[in-house]
């Protein structure tokens, strides 16, 4: 038996098939230092109770594509949606034109993402009316209930102030369209 | 359809695959802290743990679909941390020896008694110093009190296989320890 070795009938103790009292007198010393080994094994519970949201967070992040939404308050941003109905008369019956309309007036780009367009931040850009700082898209949608929100640089997304909104699971809020 | 409290593995699995993706969050809740000690005694850091374990389940739900038991998630969950576990260690080893020192100087400072702190901090430490296959038959034997035949059941290998990496763990862990027993 090498030094380095432990002895075959020490190995059996530290794996629970014997006990101190099963080995022979001369091994019992040896035997004792190895349990003693075993008493630094570290058991205490770990609880990561972050990990749920950080999961669905990123599920959630990586269907919309959208950067994370930790950061995503609306800032400085004096927002303000009007929803006209503005009844086109091609449209057949069970699709409704829809004036989006948000007032960000630092803003570069603002887009709008939601159920009808696959939460895409690049499908619907909204387009600035001259100086005013007042961004609009004019959707026609299918009449029933759509959730959205607001895009502003690609970046932060913006509950609609001028809509009911509801929780979307993971912590923020989505504006609801219905039709 | 069971209620969600009551849900089994498989009710939630079939949901999330059938478009229901927010049911993930249960089997997220549910075996998130069953494998984060694993996960923490495998890697050495409690941050590396936290990250492997999201990781995993990030993975999980892309494959979903490939899990052919849905009552059995659970096992083919672990399959996967322990995966991506080995492969954290073989990135990263260096850091994770100096984190490991530092979790458990903190856990210690919590239990008091200095000859406790620095053997366990010495044997965290030495653990680092097994390979990922020692390390791993230790930790789920020693640390998440498993019998070799689950060990052998979960990991799909042989008892006398796993006792022949546990006695040369146990061999490795003396040399390295011989200043503390």
């Amino acid at each position: 038996m090498s030094g380095h070795e432990l002895h075959p009938l020490v190995k059996q103790l530290l794996d629970g098939d014997i006990t101190l009292a099963d080995l022979p007198a001369e091994l019992r010393a040896e035997g004792e230092a190895a349990l003693r080994l075993l008493a630094g094994v570290d058991r205490t519970d770990v609880s990561m109770p972050a990990v749920t949201w950080r999961v669905m967070a990123k599920l959630e992040r990586r269907r919309r594509r959208f950067l994370p939404w930790l950061l995503a308050p609306a800032l400085a941003i004096a927002a303000a949606l009007v929803i006209w109905l503005v009844p086109r008369t091609p449209a057949p019956a069970s699709l409704v034109t829809v004036r989006f309309v948000l007032v960000a007036p630092d803003a570069k780009q603002v887009s709008l993402a939601g159920t009808f367009n696959h939460w895409d931040l690049q499908a619907t850009p909204l387009v600035r009316a001259g100086a005013t700082g007042v961004w609009t898209a004019t959707l026609t949608l299918p009449a029933g209930q759509h959730q959205y929100a607001f895009v502003v640089d690609g970046a932060r997304w913006v509950p609609d102030p001028g809509a009911p909104a509801i929780d979307d699971g993971f912590g923020r809020r989505n504006s609801v369209l219905t039709l | 359809m069971r209620s969600g409290s009551q849900a089994t593995d498989g009710d939630i699995v079939r949901a999330v695959l059938a478009g229901d993706r927010e049911r993930y969050a249960q089997l997220v809740e549910r075996y998130r802290d069953r494998y984060a000690r694993y996960a923490t005694r495998m890697l050495g850091s409690v941050d590396a743990a936290e990250d492997a374990v999201q990781d995993a389940f990030v993975r999980a739900y892309d494959q979903l679909a490939q899990c052919k038991e849905p009552d059995k998630f659970v096992g083919w969950f672990f399959l996967i941390l322990r995966n991506r576990c080995f492969a954290e260690r073989r990135r990263n080893r260096t850091s994770a020896s100096l984190e490991a020192a530092n979790d458990v100087a903190a856990v210690d400072r919590a239990d008091g008694g200095a000859e406790a702190a620095e053997r366990r901090r010495a044997l965290q430490l030495a653990l680092l110093e097994l390979t990922a296959d020692q390390r791993e038959v230790f930790v789920l034997k020693h640390v998440e009190g498993l019998s070799y035949g689950e060990i052998a059941e979960r990991l799909s290998t042989s008892i006398p296989s796993l006792k022949m990496r546990m006695h040369r763990a146990y061999d490795k862990l003396r040399e390295q320890l011989r200043d503390h027993t």
